[in-house]
């Protein structure tokens, strides 16, 4: 007896694409259904808008959502903007271009965590940035660095270990743009400029979109960096879920995680439109 | 200039900079691990005054570090191996089989890299709440990061069902080789370097993980990120905290170098010894 193709097939996909629907199915689900009142915890579980409503309304959601988009914004902006330069600069190998390569991407070796605690030792009151600043006579006493209001360790923190990954995906795409092509623009006379903006940057537009979601959806969604790095005066959607689900507030919680997939969602997806825009703009001009 | 020498610049600019990025941040959590209780490390001074390694003793003595160890590095291989697994069938009907709707069951195998990490942490405890299974963190934890990380060995395993040449398959049927013998002789060679690669990134990403074992596992079950985070808010001390990073990243910079090296070799004709 022979199995049908079709079982075949499904039977191979029940433990891998099928374990992960369930499961990434089942929580986006959940995470859905208490943002409208149903599988309370405790009480009745009834359909309601009203932790939608209260969320909505409260100042602390807009501040979060905004900080949030900001961080997860400027880390993915950032990131591209410093690994283009280099991935062009390494598109071919010269002497030394590898050790400079594996040097640029250890960062991605490195935990989060290890990334974060090794930034506040760094900047700590009396850690070296301080002292070096003393020493060469700009600041006058040691000032406090760590969880500064405009979030700038987290940025730091964001691009220092998602550059790495975006020069990852943009070197592969750079190295994968023959030099005829780009012989070719020089010889009707391109100059460097130009040469980016109407060979390179629409051959590799796509590994720029997947290097900006990707980071994005990431940065967006940051816990760690902004627990121990971030300002004190502001919560990332990601620390304010954690805070409601703390508190036992899990329909609260819900309506921040059903809000942090959507701005991920929709967020990567306009980020992704706005660079092939962006590019193919540059390249017409 | 010719670009010789621009490029000597730039590089030694560039190495500069990274000394500055990595040397200075890592030598100094390794000469905060290093301070002796005894004599603290002033800003005055430029080295810690008394080293010893006692930081580090007093980590394993006294502190969650060694059930953290156990339970890390017993949670890690047993995801590697289950999520390996059940990435196997999967991968196969990938990269040997025509379907109808192959993309999009691709683009359902990534999900868990898309949902962000703590909305699955949060929403899956709930799941485990609404079972009455939130006592079961061990458990929990293992079956997340099998599922969570099976997105690399889907990836992984899919090249190399890809890479599996045909006509070894059909020289193995035509000597009249059984199924498993089939699979010994024609795709093993060549799966080789994708399961060591796939049991590598997922006993990484599960030593890693940070958000499921935060909310899945607190406060009765510590790994040593949570033990990390920990380590880094209310209860910080920087010498402890620098014991727990070198800890968490040394042994992870081993096994993704070695990665690397995997995934470079993974060359299906010469695994195989054909071609």
């Amino acid at each position: 007896m022979t199995i049908p193709h079709w079982l075949r097939v499904a039977l191979l996909l029940l433990p891998g694409v099928g374990l992960i629907g369930a499961f990434i199915g089942s929580v986006v689900f959940i995470a859905i259904a208490q943002s409208f009142g149903y599988y309370n915890l405790t009480g009745e579980s009834a359909f309601t808008l009203d932790d939608w409503r209260a969320i909505l309304d409260r100042r602390l959601f807009e501040r979060s959502v905004a900080y949030s988009l900001y961080v997860g914004l400027f880390s993915a902006v950032a990131s591209v903007i410093i690994a283009y330069p280099l991935a062009l600069w390494l598109r071919k190998p010269f002497p030394g271009s590898s050790l400079i390569g594996a040097v640029l991407k250890a960062p991605l070796l490195v935990h989060g965590l290890v990334a974060a605690f090794l930034y506040v030792n760094v900047i700590a009151y009396h850690g070296i940035v301080n002292q070096f600043m003393q020493w060469i006579g700009l600041w006058t006493g040691p000032r406090v660095l760590q969880n500064d209001d405009n979030a700038i360790g987290v940025l730091i923190l964001q691009t220092w270990k998602n550059m790495p990954f975006a020069l990852l995906l943009l070197t592969g795409a750079v190295q994968a743009i023959s030099d005829d092509v780009l012989d070719a623009a020089r010889d009707m006379g391109s100059g460097p400029f130009a040469r980016f903006r109407k060979v390179v940057a629409p051959l590799t537009v796509s590994a720029l979109q997947a290097a900006m979601v990707i980071i994005f959806i990431g940065a967006v969604a940051d816990y760690s960096f902004q627990a121990i790095a971030g300002p004190i005066n502001r919560q990332s959607m990601a620390q304010l879920m954690v805070f409601f689900k703390g508190d036992g507030q899990w329909n609260n919680a819900a309506v921040v995680g059903v809000s942090l997939m959507a701005i991920a969602l929709i967020g990567s997806g306009l980020l992704a439109l706005v660079a092939r825009l962006f590019v193919k703009g540059a390249s017409l001009r | 200039m010719t670009q010789s020498v621009v490029n000597r610049l730039l590089m030694a600019a560039l190495l500069t900079v990274c000394a500055v990025w990595l040397i200075i941040p890592f030598g100094m959590a390794i000469l905060w691990s290093l301070v002796d209780p005894s004599e603290p490390w002033t800003p005055d001074r430029l080295l810690p005054p008394v080293m010893s390694f006692s930081r580090w003793q007093n980590m394993w003595e006294n502190s969650s570090l060694k059930p953290a160890l156990i339970t890390s590095y017993t949670l890690a291989p047993l995801a590697a191996l289950l999520s390996m697994g059940l990435s196997m069938p999967t991968a196969f009907a990938f990269g040997r089989l025509s379907f109808p709707g192959k993309e999009f069951y691709k683009l359902v195998a990534l999900m868990p890299l898309v949902v962000p990490s703590f909305v699955t942490a949060i929403f899956f405890t709930s799941i485990l709440f609404n079972l009455g299974l939130h006592q079961w963190r061990f458990g929990a934890i293992f079956f997340a990061h099998a599922i969570m990380f099976m997105p690399y060995g889907i990836r992984i395993l899919t090249v190399s069902f890809e890479q599996v040449r045909q006509d070894h398959i059909d020289a193995a049927r035509d000597l009249g080789a059984r199924p498993l013998s089939r699979f010994v002789v024609a795709y093993l060679p060549a799966l080789k370097p994708g399961i060591f690669a796939t049991l590598l990134i997922v006993f990484i990403q599960s030593i890693e993980e940070f958000a499921i074992a935060y909310i899945v596992g607190t406060p009765t079950l510590t790994t040593i990120p949570t033990l990390l985070f920990a380590q880094m808010g209310q209860d910080f001390v920087r010498p402890n905290a620098a014991v727990l990073s070198l800890i968490l990243v040394v042994p992870n910079v081993v096994f993704m170098l070695l990665l690397e090296r995997l995934l470079r070799s993974a060359n299906p004709s010469m695994a195989s010894g054909k071609g």
